[in-house]
């Protein structure tokens, strides 16, 4: 998490340029180089400078052949994108009518909402599968209820694609929230006011006054919720299909039950791949906030 | 509000709307997760359980590896709480106070993560561990939890070391105050509840790390997050789990009492990039 408060990294006081300040910081410096920057570039040269039978290496890119030959392989991606397609698509749906309403209403309502609607942050998605299964899994609440006025059983999601996207999209609600509705502060008063003087209605005033400000917001809170459930783990390893999989639980079997690194890696990089201008965009957006 | 006031304000059925729905979605399945570890019989189709009891509780809190992994979660979080404290609280004090060379870059450094999918850089971190004999260690574990909390154990406590009053931090050594002793009685206490936030939410944080633990740590690793994942795939017996998730949840709850009012305040959303 980056909670900050989001000030400016101030000069700093001293005009000096004192080398102590270095050594002071050197440690975790070290360790992002080390657990960060070093395995993403070795992830690289590892999936393309292969070993040969020999017993030494050479460049290749048997590695990639093989995930774009492999139709399982293939399956999982796309499993991969279309969930985190619609997610995104259901999040934003989900989640910019409950923040406009907090942004224009003042209402007491509006703070049980606003409390509700960031709870999920408060809740780890482990307690949330086991919530989902116990409601939505076979013979649960909904079961249940249904039964009680002698309705039919539904299909539960529990184990089909749906499972994950229910369970991503509860998760990522909070933080979507918050983005959007920390966007919709720069939409000013005066701005809709004026809109409302000469007319526009509640349909116009979202189209071209409020949807054009908030733009960014949209971005940097669908750059986000992207980048957490193209490689989410827990949630689609628990309430997901054993097949096709989501890339997380795809590359955790290839790595631990298949014990084959390099086909695990290659999959890692192929995620970042997939995900690098979001990442981009969302680090340019963050640092924003902290430079003057 | 005078009473005029509440007889002009109309019902606000669209925030009615929206109330009913989230406690539907976001409060009820929690409930039922609540209900279940109470109830000792619940078969189906009955609407609510047979028997309500302890039961479960003590059978849960009997188990030797329901204590073990409790253990685990809290010696791991613990560990790393402390180490990312030792190597983060002077970073950020530099970061704040010193200037030195590449002072902005490094700064921003500690973004580098947030740019990759996590579980596919845990995955690159792993290969890594891999050839260093660390896959199944405490430490392996340790050292990928500590580098999950370094972003927010350095910006949000250069945060609290720039807010501190400068004024009063001078003013104490014109009176001859040493530096360490400014350091102690001046910038400390006033940077103290920030930092404690910070400490407090590595802990949750790290007590609720899954996907760092199972890669890296399972199965000889096993925290609490783990455990309830093989409670869910395995355990026939639901109240197990129902019980381990209200244990789980209170770390959570704890954070939830102390953080609510920086969640809900603008700035926590501008550290995401809002």
């Amino acid at each position: 998490m980056t909670s900050t408060e989001a000030g400016a990294l101030a000069p700093a006081p001293t005009q000096r340029k004192r080398p102590i300040g270095l050594l002071l910081v050197a440690v975790p410096v070290l360790l992002v180089l080390w657990l960060i920057i070093w395995p993403i570039i070795a992830a690289m040269i590892q999936t393309i400078w292969l070993p040969t039978p020999d017993g030494g290496r050479a460049l290749s890119v048997s590695s990639y052949e093989f995930f774009v030959n492999d139709p399982y392989s293939r399956a999982n991606l796309a499993i991969t994108l279309w969930t985190t397609g619609v997610c995104a698509v259901l999040l934003l749906l989900v989640c910019l009518p409950i923040a406009l309403y907090l942004r224009f209403s003042n209402s007491k309502i509006a703070a049980y909402v606003q409390g509700l609607a960031i709870f999920p942050m408060f809740v780890p998605s482990i307690i949330l599968s086991f919530a989902f299964i116990r409601v939505l899994g076979p013979n649960g609440t909904v079961d249940l209820l249904l039964n009680s006025v002698g309705l039919p059983k539904i299909k539960s999601p529990y184990l089909t694609p749906w499972g994950p996207v229910i369970g991503l999209v509860w998760d990522n609600i909070p933080l979507t929230v918050l983005i959007l509705l920390s966007g919709l502060g720069n939409v000013s008063n005066q701005a809709i006011e004026a809109a409302r003087d000469v007319g526009a209605g509640r349909i116009a005033l979202l189209w071209h006054i409020i949807l054009p400000r908030l733009s960014n917001s949209i971005l940097v809170a669908i750059s986000f919720a992207v980048l957490g459930i193209f490689s989410s783990f827990t949630l689609p390893y628990i309430l997901g299909p054993a097949a096709p999989e989501m890339m997380g639980p795809f590359m955790q079997r290839t790595f631990r039950d298949l014990f084959d690194p390099t086909n695990a890696i290659t999959q890692a990089v192929i995620t970042f791949g997939f995900c690098i201008l979001f990442g981009l965009f969302y680090v340019r957006s963050v640092a924003k906030n902290r430079t003057p | 509000m005078s009473a005029s006031a509440k007889i002009s304000q109309p019902i606000d059925w669209t925030g009615i709307v929206f109330a009913v729905v989230l406690t539907l979605v976001i409060v009820v399945p929690l409930l039922v997760v609540g209900t279940w570890a109470f109830t000792n019989v619940w078969r189906f189709p009955s609407v609510i359980p047979q028997e309500f009891g302890l039961k479960f509780w003590y059978q849960t809190l009997a188990r030797a590896d329901v204590w073990s992994s409790i253990t685990m979660s809290l010696t791991l979080a613990t560990t790393v709480t402390v180490l990312s404290a030792i190597i983060c609280l002077p970073a950020a004090y530099a970061f704040a106070r010193l200037d030195f060379p590449g002072r902005d870059i490094l700064f921003f450094s500690f973004l580098a993560g947030h740019a990759f999918p996590k579980f596919g850089l845990l995955v690159a971190i792993a290969g890594i561990f891999l050839q260093l004999n660390l896959i199944g260690t405490f430490w392996g574990v340790v050292l990928i939890q500590l580098v999950g909390t370094l972003l927010f154990m350095i910006w949000i406590p250069v945060a609290a070391f720039q807010a501190v009053d400068r004024r009063m931090e001078e003013a104490a050594r014109d009176v001859g105050a040493s530096p360490l002793r400014v350091f102690w009685s001046i910038t400390l206490p006033q940077a103290g509840p920030t930092i404690a936030a910070a400490l407090l939410l590595s802990f949750v944080g790290t007590f609720y790390e899954t996907e760092g633990a199972w890669l890296i740590g399972a199965p000889q690793v096993r925290t609490l997050p783990v455990l309830m994942i093989s409670f869910i795939n395995n355990q026939p017996v639901i109240q197990y789990g129902a019980v381990l998730s209200v244990l789980l949840w209170v770390p959570s709850f704890i954070a939830l009492l102390f953080a609510r009012r920086v969640v809900n305040s603008g700035s926590f959303a501008k550290g995401f990039g809002a």
